[in-house]
Formats: structure tokens, sequence, C-alpha cells
């Protein structure tokens, strides 16, 4: 009688054990928990944008004998999600950075770093052969920056979203626009007829 | 032994209705929502009252309980608080917007609500209720000078506007429908409900909040939005096409470049005025030959809504600067939805009400008096309207502008519940919201970041 009671505990402890567990997952799948911006949507803007500019005629010809510097600005969240934009360029950047034919200036560091010059410069225990000379910083050629935009549609059963991902390359000197693209997604969810 | 079993079965029933976890089954919520009321505005004794908010959000009306939290931590000045809750509203929205048809959970609790009554059910926050939790939520974000995050609200905000006028139409048709397939008469009803359409008043849909689009438009013309906030101008005039204040907003962002040559800036009001009122309770005892059953309905009195009343702003030499006006009647709003809610309440009534008589039928013929007398009591305890709904937000939404030069300006505003001297910055060609909420015996106020420049 206590071995089929126990017996019984042991089987409910596994069934209940195997209410939650924790794995490791690809982090490039596919991921369709809901319409909200996810990774997948991250990665399909980034090598979208990425392919796209490195084949693009003009940039090939700029980038064969030479690695122009490029400042990221910001996209503007125009959504009704709260979606930090900055991941999407990060990863951009860092696509682009991997591809060796741009470089870029970090401008969300910029007071960290003229803190550390003015630490060489003024502290006095930096030896000064070695301390990173004031003025010598690089300008950038080129404002990286763009719009992020949805269209939710809602009704009773179905909820669609389109994104429109737009990324543009402007020349700051000339003010001209010499790349741009975009990349729209479009997620549909319908409600299932049974659920918990 | 009979008398045992009856035992067992009346804790089974018990154990079975607290199951179900909604917290206003017997206690009616317009009572629990007293405590947390009386405390707004007051840090110390409201800890208490939010600890009790936070215990009572994992329930099945989580998503009420949590709207009341964010709304009593942001009165309170506990902005991060109020994020976090209402961040857990809209994620509760959402597993509602993507929730099955056809739910298992929610065929139990249609279930228990059948022996019960319709607070069993889980509670399903109105259109107009997640409009002002994104307004809510925007001045949030507005008052970290969060201004990525207050577009991204105001947006959302508008976005449940949209998708409440689409689906109205068709929910309403359905509900009559059913009613049909039931055979039940809604007309026969009408009378008792006089009350719901007084309190109703002017409102037009239960959804159309013109505060939370003149909110926005505000926001959009101060950071030259223009397109953006005319159509929210445009859209608030439409819901109140008496209002001189929104025409002359409509002139002015319709002609952009008259604004750039102005030095002033804009001072915003935005009043909230007392709570909504509470539904009410109205019950019809029907007597049966297997003795009296009730059956219980909310409602609204127009006796118990309040009146309006407007804030004042003057300046430091008691010269008016401006008075706001009703934008969103929100007991209006209420008494809208309820209306709007009423067949598929009448359906289930009905049916429960069949439900009940049997078991007074049954309880009469298998167990005798006794039974029948415990079955009556329980039929008459048993059966509660449904009164719940978001109590701490105002009963009347309103809001003023007014242009004053660049610098630092002292205030007055006026209400009936007490007056308060502010000092606001003003900007050229930028934003200052003054948000002002009257609650019983005092004027809780604060100033939000400027806002100008592009977005």
């Amino acid at each position: 009688m206590v071995r089929v009671f126990s017996m019984m505990m042991l089987g409910a402890a596994l069934v209940l054990s195997g209410c939650s567990t924790v794995d490791y997952g690809d982090a490039q799948g596919r991921e369709t928990v809901n319409t909200d911006f996810g990774s997948t949507d991250l990665q399909m803007i980034a090598s979208k944008m990425v392919d796209d500019m490195l084949v693009f005629p003009p940039i090939v010809q700029m980038t064969q004998s030479r690695r122009p510097v490029v400042f990221v600005d910001r996209i503007k969240n125009k959504t009704t999600e709260h979606v930090d934009t900055e991941s999407i360029t990060d990863t951009i950047q860092s696509k682009l950075i991997n591809s060796g034919k741009f470089r870029f200036a970090d401008m969300t560091v910029v007071e960290r770093v003229r803190e550390q010059l003015d630490y060489q410069s003024e502290s006095g225990l930096v030896d000064q052969s070695t301390a990173a000379a004031m003025g010598r910083q690089i300008g950038a050629e080129f404002m990286m920056y763009g719009n992020f935009s949805s269209i939710v549609k809602r009704d009773g059963s179905t909820k669609d979203v389109y994104y429109k991902f737009t990324l543009k390359l402007l020349n700051i000197q000339t003010g001209i626009i010499e790349w741009a693209n975009e990349k729209e997604i479009r997620k549909t969810k319908s409600k299932s007829l049974f659920g918990l | 032994m009979n008398f045992f079993r009856k035992g067992c079965l009346s804790v089974a029933l018990l154990a079975m209705l607290s199951g179900c976890a909604t917290n206003s089954l017997f206690v009616s919520y317009p009572s629990q929502a007293e405590k947390w009321k009386a405390t707004l505005g007051n840090e110390a004794a409201s800890s208490g009252t939010t600890l009790k908010l936070e215990k009572a959000t994992a329930g099945g009306d989580g998503v009420l309980y949590l709207q009341e939290l964010g709304r009593v931590t942001q009165l309170n000045g506990e902005g991060e608080a109020s994020r976090n809750a209402f961040a857990d509203v809209v994620s509760k929205y959402d597993a509602e917007d993507a929730s099955a048809k056809i739910q298992v959970s929610s065929l139990a609790a249609s279930g228990t609500s059948l022996i019960t009554n319709d607070n069993a059910r889980p509670y399903v926050a109105p259109d107009y209720e997640r409009i002002f939790t994104r307004a809510y939520q925007a001045m949030n974000y507005w008052a970290e000078n969060d201004v990525t995050g207050t577009a991204v609200e105001l947006r959302a905000a508008a976005l449940e506007q949209r998708v409440s006028a689409n689906k109205r139409e068709k929910e309403i048709a359905k509900a009559e429908e059913e009613a049909e397939e039931n055979k039940i008469d809604l007309n026969q009803f009408d009378g008792y409900f006089d009350g719901i359409d007084a309190v109703a008043g002017g409102v037009k849909a239960s959804f159309q909040n013109a505060w939370t689009f003149y909110l926005s438009a505000l926001f959009w013309e101060a950071h030259g939005e223009y397109n953006d906030a005319l159509v929210d101008y445009k859209k608030a005039l439409e819901i109140n096409p008496g209002v001189d204040m929104i025409k002359e907003d409509v002139e002015r962002v319709s002609n952009p470049r008259a604004l750039r040559g102005s030095d002033e800036g804009m001072v915003a009001v935005l009043y909230e005025q007392g709570f909504v009122q509470p539904r009410e309770e109205f019950s019809l005892p029907i007597p049966t030959i297997h003795g009296v059953f009730s059956v219980a309905f909310p409602t609204y009195a127009i006796g118990s809504k309040p009146r309006p009343d407007s804030l004042r702003v003057l300046d430091s030499a008691s010269q008016p600067l401006g008075e706001t006006v009703v934008l969103a009647d929100v007991g209006g709003l209420a008494a809208k939805d309820l209306k709007e809610r009423m067949p598929g309440m009448l359906v289930r009534q009905t049916l429960r009400a069949t439900a009940k008589y049997n078991m007074q039928k049954q309880a009469n013929d298998n167990f005798g008096l006794l039974g029948s007398l415990s079955t009556q009591i329980y039929n008459l305890v048993s059966e509660q309207a449904d009164r719940r709904s978001w109590l701490t937000l105002p009963a009347y939404a309103q809001a003023t502008r007014f242009q004053l030069p660049q610098g630092e300006h002292a205030l007055v505003l006026s209400t009936p519940a007490g007056n308060r001297t502010l000092t606001v910055p003003v900007v050229r060609r930028g934003l200052t919201v003054i948000h002002a909420v009257a609650v019983p015996g005092q004027l809780i106020t604060r100033v939000l970041p400027v806002q100008e420049g592009p977005l």
C-alpha cells in the first residue's frame, strides 16, 4: 500500500516537474510568439539593409580603395510599440564594420571619451608620450538615419501589423542621400477557435 | 448520512466558488474601491492599499486592479510603479486580444456565473478604460521627459479609438442576434434602464474620448507635427462640436506659418474632476410557486452623477487666463458602455434565472423545507449585479489652454476642491502642461516637462 502511494507521488512529481523547463534555443530561429516586434524582425531588417548596401554599385565603387567613416544618428520610432531602435542600428553597424568596408564614429560615447582625454592630458598621471592627443579624431563623412513606422489593423479575430523600416545614408558635406532602402514586414495573427 | 452528504456538497460548492478567483463575487466592487479612493494623494496611508491592490492583481479581475494600481500610484507621485502597472495592463489587453475565441477557462467561469452571478466572469476592460490607460501611460512617459515613449503611447491611444469604432457595430448586432436566438425580448427590460440613458446624456459612443485626442494634439503641436495635431484637434472637435477653444486650435494649426512669428509659449491645463460614479444595483424579486428568487442588474442613477465644475486659471494679479471645458464625460462613457453590454447581460441573466429556478424546484422536491429554504437564501445572496468598473477615473476630463510670454509665471488654479498657486516655466513656442486632479478634499497638481522642438 505504501509502495503504491509512493509510486503515485513519484508519478505526480514527474508530471508536475514537467510544467516548466529551461532550454537553449537557436538565436537565429524564427520567433512567432505574437505580432509584436521581435528578434526575427530585427535580424531580417539588419541583413536586408546590409546586404543591399554592400552591393549597391556606387557604394561598391566608393569602398574599393578606402573605408569611409559613418556616424549613426537615430531611427525615429513612429510605431505604436516601445521598440529599442538603437538595437537595430547596432546590429547594422556591427555587420558593416565586419564587412571591412566602413568605419564608424560613435556619438553615444563622446562625453566619456572627452573625460578620458581630459584625464590623459590634464591629470598629470599619464605619460604624455603615450597620451592620446586632443583634436585628432577623424570627422565622419556620412550620417546614417531613418524611420521605423507601422500600420496596425485589428478586429475581433485578426491582427495585422505592417512594419516599414527606412534607412538612409547622407553625405554630410554635400547633403546628398547616397543610398537609401526600406524593408517591409507584414505579420498577421488570427485567433484560434479553442484554447485554455 | 444525508446531512453529511449535503455538508460535503456545500463545502465543495464553496471551494469551487472561491476557486474562480474573482474578488467581487460576494463583496461589491464599489465598496472595495472606497478603500483606495480614500487614500489617494496620501502616501503614508496608501502604501497599505497599494499592497492590497498588488495582491488582487493575480486574480481573474487582475486587469481591473492593475488599472486602479496604475492610477493610484500615478496620483501618489510614484511614476515608475505606475508605469510598470500600466505596462502590465497593456500586456493583459494584448493577451485578451490574442486569446482563443472559445476558452476552456472562460467557459468554466461562465458555468460558475450561471449559478452565482456575472462577477464570476473574468473582468474584460471596456474600450474607454483602455483609452484612458494609454493616455495615463503617455503622461507617465511625459513626466519622465521620454518623448519617444510618450509619442508611442499617444499613437497607441489613437489606435485603440480606431479599433473600437470599427468593432462596435459588429458586436452590438451580434448580441442582438443572440438574444433573438434565445427568444429573449430585449424591449421588456427597457423601462428599467432609463437611468442609464439619462446618465449617458449627450455621449454618442462609449469610446469617443475627446480629452485624449486633445492631449495628443497638444503634444504633436508642441513638436511641430502640425499635420498630426490637426487630425487630432479635428477628431476632438468632431466629438465636441460646440467647443470654441478647439475651433481656434484647428484654425491655428491649419496655418502653421502664422505660428512661427509668435514669441509666446502655450500653457495647457488638463483637469480631472472627481471620481466617475459607480454602477448601482437594480434588484427585482420574482415570486414563484417554489419560492422567491431575485434578479439583479447593474445600472446607473442620474441622481448620483456629479455635476461638472470647471477649474479657473488666474495670473498673479488675479486676472483670469482661462477656464476649463468638459471634453470627456467619463460617467457618460461608462453608462453608454453598460448600455451597449446590456443585450449580452440580459441573455445571461435570463439563463441564470432559469438555472436558479430549477435548483429551487429540485430543492423543493428532494430536500423538503430546509433544503428549499437554504437554496432560496443562496439564490438571494448570490444574486449580485456586476458592478465592476475602473473607479479611480475622473467624472469629467477637462482642459483649457492659453498663451503666455516666455519666462517663469505664477499661476493660481482655482477649483471648488481648493486653490493652488504654481510657478510654471514658459518657453517660446513650447508647451507647458499642468496636470490637475481634484479628488474629494484636495487638488493634486504637477507640472510636466516643457515640450519643444522637433521629435
